[in-house]
């Protein structure tokens, strides 16, 4: 086709509301929270600053298993699906490495590895359950979630390990020596860049390769992604396998920065997790949402929680302010959609009426001749 | 009881759409007592009368409607008020609610507050004896048949007193005997001085219990007259012979070989259907509402399990178990339903363009430049109408929408195209564009199957038309026997009960 190499030459970047406004409102409030907060801190007062390097790599320190745990969710919601479990099974991952190793005398790789199976094993069996019988993920994941802390519980009996340092190696900043210019050291733990490269596959996992468009298929329209040749049923088994691989990484990460072992590490995670992915503009729905949305999803919940600790906020706001931020980006998201669907209306029916009048002049000529 | 006063009169009702007008200036009149028949083909207006009678569609400006002697504008509500029930196809039931529960629902009897149990049960069984049922009343509805749960809305039109009762296709999917104990409460209702309005593609049904009947076609009354006036050749006679502008003048080919041959397919609802299909040729599937046609086809795609029977594809045996199996096949299957089954209505055209090329291509990337350009081409292809292939398909109007369907098989290595309805909710012009299109395929020596509702359409694009009735095939139509008489006759006449 020749003239296709041409228009390829032409085709430049469209705004389209329908896609890329989710992603534009979440960028605004991005900046806009950075914004203000290092205006307060410029402020005379005690507040540290915003945008320092220090400051920026903890945000990333802090929101790297979140963001992680968060790219698995987002593969399970846009397959149509939801896991209530990952925050139960962060606990039991992080338990479980921690005993085996100090306890149980395995090796630590033997201990994490083991670890990341058990989580992974754990996630298919509900995967399989939900794939195969076809019953509701939110049921299947709050049992799942329920059933994951007792057997936490059960392996240390009741009580926390510490891991006495073992695993520091993985959170040790890789630029020790380096401070930024008000003298703060800038931390940069390896576990950044496991968080950036896990992101970057999921990405083009999603957008590149024939899996990610089932996935958005089979979350989109189930029927008709059967009847076009998509293996539905072992599509969405797949994607809890995926998240539970990615929640043992994520959970691994957070027993080497909290060194003790303990149930809460994972406890309410999931909220976490799933506000994340909702910000980033994955539909509870299926069928929906970006990587990118999602990774900025992630950032921004951290850079929320960063800046109010800045700002001395104390938590109990802090939970209103995240909450707020989760129904205001959802209702926007509502709120486009429905000014869309509104002007979709119009047009049609516009459309229709033309339609009708035309039809009545040539009606009424007919009738003339 | 008989006296001859009128229940309701409807004067010059007219209903337009957009793009179609369902009902032309019909009048209809109901008497207490008496089982009032409307027939007509699919799209007659038959349905478009009875939601303008049970108040769901207002008429056009000019239309009157009057009840026991008073001008009367309905709203469901109001319709309701007034005493006349519809009882739809599907159920309306509640299926762990119990007889009297769903009897009563929303009308409880209370008093001071407190349901009154003992005096809901009473007069349900009351009712239920009137109607020689030994459903208890108890009984969890959706521990009943079909017929059972059928009688539990008769019950519940006698318990409140209705006057007019609409019943749409009451016996579909009944068996003999449950048809024939239906007919006997259809009766029963008569004699308390209730007007029924009885809707049946079953002139079997129609010619036993009907007084009067109304015949519809195009949306224009043809005739009402009283049963023993009618033979049913004459019944059939009045329903065909629609406006020659509908019919659509397609090249015809001359067939190739038998492509695809199955073999006493059983499963989903149909039994024992044995078809071949050529290149080069349409097969159409004619019959009522509910005959089967779409469950066959699902069947045969493997979107179902089949119980048994075998598909032969160009000359060999295949399990076509699973779509997947059927794709890679070379089969397509245009469902009847885009929205719920062919598209993804919040992804963009280009997205649905590739999503089942996604199985027969090699390698496991694609690349979203190329899904645009994919898109982008068979916009180009079919004519869409769409800014780009960026648009979601959600947006697009009908026929575009069933354009991006078309670009989803054509966008494969496809040699038999499934078409379940394939212009429904389609409006002209689009309708001509997918006709050439089926053409098309026709010209580069591919088959097609297509199930239509529409008489014009399957009598002016199939080469043979198989007919379907209550699950099964009950004829075949060939050349110059393709005609309307006969696949009416065939699809609706000739059922013993």
């Amino acid at each position: 086709m020749s003239d296709s190499g041409e228009r390829i030459g032409k085709r430049k970047f469209e705004f389209r509301w329908n896609a890329n406004l989710n992603v534009l409102v979440i960028w605004l409030v991005f900046i806009a929270i950075i914004t203000i907060a290092q205006v307060v801190s410029l402020l005379p007062g005690q507040y540290p600053t915003m945008v320092s390097p220090a400051n920026l790599s903890n945000i990333f320190a802090q929101v790297s298993a979140t963001g992680i745990m968060a790219m698995g969710m987002a593969m399970v919601m846009i397959a149509g699906g939801i896991d209530l479990s990952v925050g139960m099974l962060t606990s039991f991952v992080v338990l479980y490495a921690a005993k085996s190793h100090v306890d149980f005398g395995l090796s630590l790789p033997m201990a994490l590895i083991t670890a990341v199976l058990f989580a992974v094993a754990m996630s298919a069996g509900m995967g399989f359950i939900i794939s195969r019988l076809q019953v509701e993920p939110f049921i299947i994941t709050l049992g799942g979630m329920i059933c994951f802390r007792g057997i936490a519980l059960l392996v240390v009996r009741s009580q926390e390990v510490s891991m006495k340092g073992a695993m520091d190696p993985l959170k040790n900043s890789v630029m020790a020596e380096v401070r930024d210019p008000a003298g703060l050291i800038v931390n940069v733990p390896p576990y950044i860049f496991i968080f950036l490269a896990i992101t970057v596959i999921v990405w083009i996992v999603m957008r590149f390769t024939k899996y990610g468009r089932r996935i958005y298929a089979v979350g989109a329209n189930r029927h008709a992604a059967y009847l076009a040749g998509i293996d539905v049923k072992n599509i969405i088994f797949s994607t809890y396998i995926i998240n539970g691989f990615l929640v043992s990484i994520a959970a691994l990460i957070l027993l080497a920065r909290v060194n003790t072992a303990i149930i809460t590490v994972g406890q309410n995670r999931e909220i976490d997790v799933i506000a994340a992915a909702v910000v980033g503009g994955v539909a509870m729905s299926g069928g929906k949402g970006t990587i990118w949305g999602v990774f900025i999803g992630a950032l921004l919940m951290g850079t929320i929680e960063n800046g109010m600790n800045m700002l001395r906020i104390n938590a109990e706001w802090q939970f209103v302010v995240k909450g707020l931020i989760v129904i205001g980006a959802v209702s926007t998201a509502a709120i486009v959609a429905q000014i869309q669907a509104k002007r979709q209306l119009r047009v049609k029916q516009d459309a229709a009426l033309a339609k009708s009048a035309i039809d009545k002049v040539i009606a009424e000529e007919k009738a003339a001749e | 009881m008989s006296e001859a006063r009128e229940l309701l009169r409807l004067i010059s009702i007219s209903k337009t759409f957009p793009g179609v007008q369902a009902l032309k200036g019909v009048d209809f009149d109901l008497r207490p007592g008496e089982i009032h028949c409307v027939c007509g083909e699919n799209g007659a207006g038959k349905s478009t009368l009875i939601k303008i009678v049970s108040g769901a569609y207002q008429p056009d400006e000019g239309g009157e409607i009057w009840f026991e002697g008073e001008k009367v504008t309905l709203s469901p509500l109001g319709a309701m008020d007034l005493g006349i029930q519809c009882i739809y196809q599907e159920h309306t039931i509640f299926r762990p609610l119990s007889v009297t529960e769903n009897i009563f629902v929303g009308m409880e009897i209370t008093k001071k507050g407190f349901m009154q149990k003992q005096e809901m049960r009473k007069r349900t069984k009351e009712v239920l004896d009137y109607l020689s049922s030994d459903i208890d009343p108890d009984e969890l509805v959706g521990n009943l048949s079909a017929g059972e749960q059928k009688i539990v809305e008769f019950a519940k039109a006698l318990v409140f007193d209705r006057k007019v009762i609409i019943l749409d296709e009451p016996t579909a999917s009944f068996s003999v005997t449950e048809i024939e104990n239906l007919l006997d409460i259809v009766h029963k209702i008569k004699d308390r001085g209730i007007g029924v309005i009885y809707i049946s593609h079953h002139l079997d049904e129609v010619e036993r219990i009907a007084d009067r009947i109304t015949i519809l076609r195009d949306g224009n009354l043809i005739n009402t007259c009283a049963s023993s006036e009618i033979t049913q050749n004459e019944l059939i006679r009045q329903m065909v012979g629609r406006d020659a502008s509908l019919f659509y003048n397609r090249e015809h080919f001359t067939p190739g070989e038998v492509i695809l041959e199955a073999d006493g397919l059983t499963g989903n609802g149909v039994a024992d259907c044995s078809f071949n299909v050529r290149r080069g040729e349409v097969l159409g599937f004619a019959g009522m509402v509910g005959s089967g046609r779409s469950e066959l086809m699902t069947l045969l795609f493997g979107g179902v399990e089949k119980i048994s029977g075998s598909v032969k594809l160009f000359g060999e045996e295949v399990d076509l178990q699973n779509p997947r199996v059927s794709i890679r096949n070379k089969m397509c299957y245009i469902t009847e339903d885009r929205q719920h089954s062919g598209l993804f209505l919040i992804h963009t055209i280009a997205r649905n363009t590739i999503i089942a090329n996604l199985l027969i291509s090699s390698g496991s990337f694609y690349m979203p430049k190329k899904e645009e350009d994919v898109g982008e081409e068979f916009i180009k292809k079919l004519g869409t109408r769409a800014k780009n292939a960026g648009v979601l398909a959600g947006n697009l109007s009908g026929g575009n929408q069933q354009k991006v369907v078309l670009a989803k098989w054509f966008n494969t290595e496809g040699e038999i195209f499934i078409f379940d309805e394939p212009t429904r909710g389609i409006d002209v012009g689009a309708k001509q564009e997918i006709y050439r299109l089926m053409t098309d395929l026709l010209r580069d020596g591919k088959a097609v199957i297509m199930v239509s509702s529409d008489m014009p359409e399957v009598i002016s694009m199939s080469d043979r038309i198989m007919v379907m009735k209550s699950g099964r095939i009950v004829g075949e139509l060939d050349g110059n026997d393709v005609t309307e008489e006969n696949v009416l006759e065939l699809s609706i006449g000739g059922r013993k009960i």
